[in-house]
């Protein structure tokens, strides 16, 4: 593993990642996808994606479902080749470094790109530590330093001040919400630059939602975030920018404010407004 | 169509046939909760005929003595050697077969394609369905001739009748863990192997310790592969699987077919051993079934 990634452990080169980030913003990469087309067997997901993440931000995939939203999260991470008999064409590079290169390992994509899923995903025989831990731990990291990242993360998704004593209760005994500010607390600990995530809220109630939009938008400081929602309010409430997908292509890319109050396409203005078909 | 103008309940006026459609019911739900009891009294009769012939010679002296030949070729010790040998074969045969047949469930459900797994599947069940005493005669053909009987080639042919069991269990505990949790390994960069070892086999843990548990309750009970394998053992207790080991179901037979009513009620009460040993082992299952499944559905 040379050049393009060179350290499992810290991910990209230059400010990206620095292990330190340090009070104030520290730069995340930028993620852009070019010319993109994703199968599934014959099915053609994503028909020519191109899109710029911005980095610090929250950029949002909307569109209805079977638009390709989170076949293109699965394409960032490169999760979408573990389904068997999918494929894909084109780029996908995050700070100018392609994740499909040929010397680019898989286990060092996903820690730089980490995910959330949709639904809780706590591994069932871990304690809430374990599951924080076991991703640092692949990563080569022993001794005082797991703990020290462990509680970093679970404070910064506010589980420390909730479970901070009872770190070593099962992963699925804690609420649904608990669970997902978990699983991302488990996806920080690694310190990805870009988090990617599934409609993180869908199976949440509003208030853990709520919680959880506010986290969202205070990850930005260190995090390029890509995040899919089916919720137009949440896209308003959390995203920077919007990106309105249909039949595996972007429609139209704008500022959030814009997307709903001027857009440009008379697709995207049908769908925010509900008048679709 | 029933004429609903004309009928005193008006639309709510009974649909046709509705006596035919109840007496049809009645006879499904009958057939079915005879079949149910017939079950269950079958069960109920093999426990009460061997808790009652067998009760009798049961002792504690019959547990713990080596079988022992008097003057008139009665045995007047007990079983030790073959519930000693019993156990050794048991945890040889599972030795070999549990971990086996688990990797066989881990291959065909994280790395076989779906042709593949489905093949592997028939297999399986073409091996479980294979008479155990073609088994002995396999072992028999392969171990034996040309060298002597002994506990391990016992313990080989056991593995084998074993093997299909936990395979196929061990497939079907590891296709209930969530295909999400495999995913969730992967995007935090996990290789498979470690997936596979750090959360889907300690998440299915309670599910293929009880297919391994009723596997070996199972084999317990095996007599064929073993008259073939290890059947002629001293009256010695033997731990040693060099050679042949006694075993329970051997004694059993060899006890029933001696023309000595003696012998009879001890072959009774040998079984009553064998029957005990292998509900405790269900009952085991059972609970770790429960547990796991709760476990899964967390």
């Amino acid at each position: 593993m040379n050049p393009p990634f060179p350290d499992p452990g810290l991910g990209l080169p230059g400010p990206a990642t620095m292990p330190e980030p340090g009070p104030g913003v520290a730069a995340a990469p930028r993620v852009e996808v070019a010319g993109l087309r994703a199968f599934y067997g014959d099915v053609e997901a994503l028909a020519g994606v191109d899109l710029e993440v911005p980095a610090n931000a929250v950029t949002a995939l909307i569109g209805a479902s079977g638009s390709g939203k989170t076949t293109l999260l699965r394409c960032i991470n490169r999760l979408h080749e573990e389904v068997p008999r999918a494929r894909l064409e084109g780029r996908v590079t995050v700070d100018g470094i392609d994740v499909y290169g040929p010397a680019i390992e898989l286990p060092a994509v996903r820690r730089v790109v980490g995910m959330v899923f949709q639904r809780p995903t706590p591994f069932p025989s871990m304690s809430v530590y374990d599951n924080v831990a076991v991703g640092l731990r692949l990563a080569g990291a022993r001794g005082p330093a797991v703990r020290e990242t462990v509680v970093a993360a679970l404070e910064v998704v506010g589980l420390w001040d909730e479970l901070g004593h009872r770190l070593g209760v099962p992963a699925v005994s804690l609420s649904g919400g608990q669970q997902q500010r978990l699983c991302i607390a488990r996806a920080l600990a690694p310190d990805p630059a870009v988090i990617l995530m599934d409609e993180p809220c869908s199976a949440l109630d509003p208030i853990a939602t709520l919680r959880i939009e506010r986290l969202i938008g205070e990850l930005t400081a260190n995090h390029t975030i890509v995040l899919v929602t089916h919720n137009m309010q949440q896209a308003a409430r959390v995203a920077d920018t919007i990106v309105f997908m249909m039949d595996g292509r972007v429609i139209e890319h704008s500022p959030a404010l814009e997307l709903f109050t001027r857009p440009r396409d008379v697709r995207t203005e049908r769908y925010v407004t509900g008048n679709f078909g | 169509m029933p004429d609903t103008e004309l009928h005193p309940l008006g639309r709510f006026a009974p649909p046709p046939g509705m006596r035919r459609r109840r007496w049809l019911d009645r006879g499904f739900t009958a057939g079915a909760t005879a079949a149910a009891l017939l079950a269950v009294a079958v069960l109920a009769l093999v426990i009460a005929s061997v808790l009652i012939n067998g009760a009798p010679a049961l002792s504690w002296r019959f547990l713990t003595h080596n079988p022992h030949t008097s003057a008139f070729g009665v045995n007047t010790g007990g079983i030790a050697n073959a519930i000693v040998g019993s156990a050794i074969l048991i945890a040889l045969a599972s030795g070999m077969a549990v971990p086996a047949g688990i990797l066989v469930g881990v291959f065909s459900t994280q790395f076989a394609g779906s042709r593949t797994a489905r093949s592997i599947r028939f297999a399986l069940d073409v091996l479980n369905g294979v008479p155990t005493i073609v088994t002995g005669v396999f072992v028999f053909g392969v171990l034996v001739i040309g060298g002597r009987q002994s506990g391990w080639a016992g313990a080989v042919a056991l593995a084998i009748v074993e093997l299909p069991i936990v395979g196929r269990s061990a497939e079907e505990v590891l296709t209930l863990v969530p295909e999400r949790l495999r995913e969730a390994g992967l995007a935090l960069g996990l290789r498979r192997w470690r997936i596979i070892v750090s959360i889907i086999l300690p998440t299915a843990v309670g599910g293929l310790l009880t297919g391994a548990v009723l596997a070996v309750a199972r084999v317990a009970g095996e007599t064929a592969p073993l008259i073939f394998t290890t059947s002629f053992a001293g009256p010695g207790l033997s731990v040693n699987p060099g050679g042949s080991l006694a075993n329970l179901p051997v004694t059993i037979f060899d006890l029933s077919e001696s023309p000595s009513p003696t012998s009879h009620a001890q072959a009774w009460a040998a079984a009553l051993v064998l029957i005990l040993g292998v509900l405790i082992l269900s009952l085991i299952a059972r609970v770790l079934h429960d547990r796991s499944v709760a476990a899964l559905r967390r």
